[in-house]
């Protein structure tokens, strides 16, 4: 079922998530719109992580209301936004004893779309003669070019990256940009968290810090 | 895509994944094969007793190394492949029938080869018309015992200690498809009725089923 | 013709003539032609246990010289040695059924342990296939190698230490038991077998030998990452 934000992409509106008894994310309100890249960050342990994982809808808010695509998180329909939702985290999200291929294969199938687009992706990524290469024998930035060639056939409407940058070489950075331009040109929104400034300075329409779990403005 | 279509796609990767590593052919078989070399060294030498209590071994330990077999994949289960499958709209009830489609393929597999290797070993005295019944017996608590492994994984999801506490788990609740394995065959050799054994078969796994499908989100949220 | 190939065909021709041997010579009184099982299970057991020496013996070169050479042998040995105690448990348990009316005595000390003793080297292999890292592999194996062959004395010598239905050895220092043309099949067989056992070996050793070159030779994982067509990424 195709839901139509309403309103903006993403809503936070004084959340506060706790893991492990100790409280993670504290009154965070925030506002991403659609075609918006807004970029957060942060020191180690400030909360950048829970916080993707909040607006990814893969875990619902203790205290305050969170909406994804116009779906408020912790009801029913909040699992179905989340095959719109793209995330890339700082461990690349592939299965280790299957080759490349055979792990975007295995995505697109799951998602029912058409596994042809499996082959233009890896082309596109600069993977198409490392196909066959098993993940758990690929190189950081192999895997990373993965993800991406995954996010390009799956085509998320909101695109979070987490720590994407760090470790990547210039061209599998110029793909991760690539991927926020295409996201952001087709009304998506796009949210970068990150400890180094300097990957999110030149790319986000606006900044915000995050530490001890709370949101404040910076640039 | 259909909840039936993404359980098949993930159990077919299950599988291969299975062959390429082979933990089951290479290391579980092998090492319940090796549990039934055990049991008799350790009672003694009397054969008539060996072959008294093979298909009481067998169940015995059937389900404890078949606890392995359903675990197995819970075990290899990293919190990156499960939100990728919830980032890609995998329903958790998907994952859970995919799970068990998979792991009743490894199980049956290791249950049927445990059963011939105590058929050898062990000469027990099977009654007449035995195989029908016993495989039947086999199948159903292979399923049941694959839908528990998956379930306890599922319960113990990103827990430090899963693998133990998820064999804890199981055991205890499998109870019901030892006796129903091993009582099938009691009942054959004393000429009395199956069905009942057979009943509490296939209502232990239709309960496990419903469990499954039924509080695979719970479960999914639990884990979080 | 290579060298793997003239050790192949000339160890089918010993093994043919033992079998002709084997099934021309005398039979035992007793045991009837069952008796001739033991042209084919004394052989392969006594191969298995020979086969398993080699690979221990590998495993503590490998520990010395830390050569990938030693680490093949060991390999090959012990896959090699699986097979032929499978062959042996399996003719061991045809005879059995034969001549004791059971497959399998549990007061059968060396049954018992023979089979202990496959199961130990079925967990050789698996650990190797699990290890991924070759050196780590070999380490690994090489320490499981030297600890796992303490199984082969207590086999062999399980027939003198506990009393058992399996019969005690029909050569020993002070003659043989049995008529002297069963004995010549007999020893004939055994250099047949062990003859197999060395080509067995030494095309299991090119095998692997190739299999490492494959591993090593196509070049650095990188040179197969190509620059991205971000030009393309529309046609995704």
């Amino acid at each position: 079922m195709r839901l139509e934000p309403v309103g903006p992409a993403i809503s936070l509106d004084d959340a506060g998530v706790s893991l492990g008894g100790n409280a993670v994310l504290r009154g965070v309100s925030l506002e991403v719109a659609s075609g918006e890249v807004i970029g957060i960050a942060g020191p180690n342990g400030s909360g950048k992580s829970t916080l993707l994982r909040l607006m990814a809808a893969l875990l619902a808010p203790d205290r305050g209301h969170c909406t994804v695509l116009g779906a408020e998180l912790g009801s029913p329909r909040s699992y179905e936004v989340r095959s719109r939702i793209g995330l890339i985290s700082h461990v690349p999200a592939v299965i280790g004893e299957l080759s490349l291929r055979e792990n975007l294969v295995h995505a697109v199938r799951l998602t029912g779309a058409d596994v042809a687009r499996v082959d233009t992706a890896l082309r596109a990524v600069g993977l198409e003669d490392a196909g066959d290469v098993r993940a758990e024998h690929a190189s950081f930035g192999m895997l990373r070019r993965t993800e991406v060639a995954r996010l390009l056939i799956t085509r998320p409407a909101i695109l979070l990256l987490d720590e994407a940058f760090s470790g990547l070489d210039g061209d599998a950075q110029e793909l991760i940009d690539a991927l926020i331009v295409r996201t952001q040109d087709s009304a998506g929104a796009a949210v970068m968290v990150s400890h180094d400034t300097a990957h999110v300075g030149s790319r986000a329409d606006r900044i915000l810090g995050l530490r001890g779990g709370r949101l404040e403005a910076l640039a | 895509m259909s909840l039936w279509g993404q359980a098949a796609e993930i159990a077919r990767v299950d599988l291969r994944i299975e062959r390429r590593v082979g933990d089951v052919l290479r290391i579980i078989i092998p090492f319940g094969v090796v549990a039934l070399l055990v049991f008799p060294l350790a009672l003694g030498v009397d054969l008539a007793t060996v072959a008294e209590i093979g298909p009481a071994v067998f169940w015995a330990l059937g389900i404890l190394f078949g606890m392995q077999v359903a675990l197995r994949q819970a075990a290899s289960d990293r919190p990156e492949r499960r939100d990728l499958y919830a980032l890609l709209g995998v329903d958790p009830a998907a994952r859970f029938v995919g799970r068990t489609l998979s792991g009743s393929v490894l199980m049956l597999g290791f249950l049927f080869a445990l059963m011939i290797a105590m058929t050898v070993l062990y000469a027990p005295d099977l009654p007449e018309g035995w195989p029908a019944p016993m495989l039947t017996a086999i199948l159903l608590a292979g399923i049941g015992l694959t839908e528990l492994g998956t379930l306890a994984g599922e319960i113990t999801a990103g827990m430090r200690n899963r693998t133990a506490l998820a064999s804890l788990i199981v055991a205890p609740l499998a109870l019901p498809l030892v006796i129903g394995g091993s009582q099938t065959l009691e009942s054959l050799t004393r000429g009395a009725g199956i069905l009942p054994w057979l009943l509490l078969l296939v209502a232990t796994d239709l309960a496990l089923a419903v469990a499954g499908v039924g509080l695979a989100r719970p479960l999914e949220e639990a884990s979080r | 013709m290579n060298r793997v190939r003239i050790l192949l065909s000339t160890a089918a021709l010993a093994v043919a003539v033992g079998v002709w041997l084997a099934f021309t010579s005398p039979v035992d009184s007793l045991q009837g032609e069952y008796s001739r099982i033991v042209h084919l299970h004394a052989p392969v057991m006594w191969v298995a246990f020979l086969a398993f020496g080699v690979t221990a013996l590998a495993s503590v070169m490998w520990l010395i010289r830390r050569s990938p050479r030693w680490d093949r042998i060991g390999e090959a040995s012990a896959e090699t040695g699986v097979i032929f105690t499978a062959v042996g448990l399996f003719t061991g348990m045809v005879w059995g059924q034969a001549v004791w009316g059971q497959a399998w005595d549990w007061g059968d000390a060396r049954l018992a342990s023979t089979a202990v003793m496959f199961f130990v080297y079925l967990g050789y292999l698996a650990l190797r296939r699990a290890t991924p890292d070759p050196e780590s592999r070999a380490r690994r194996s090489a320490i499981l190698g030297v600890v796992a062959v303490v199984q082969v004395p207590l086999v062999y010598f399980s027939v003198y230490m506990f009393r058992t239905l399996h019969q005690t050895p029909s050569i020993r220092p002070d003659g043989a038991t049995m008529p002297d043309e069963m004995l010549v099949a007999l020893l004939v067989n055994f250099a047949a077998i062990t003859y197999l056992f060395v080509a067995l070996l030494a095309a299991r050793l090119e095998v692997a030998r190739a299999e490492d070159e494959a591993a090593v030779a196509p070049g650095l994982a990188g040179d197969s990452v190509k620059p991205p067509r971000l030009s393309e990424i529309e046609d995704v």
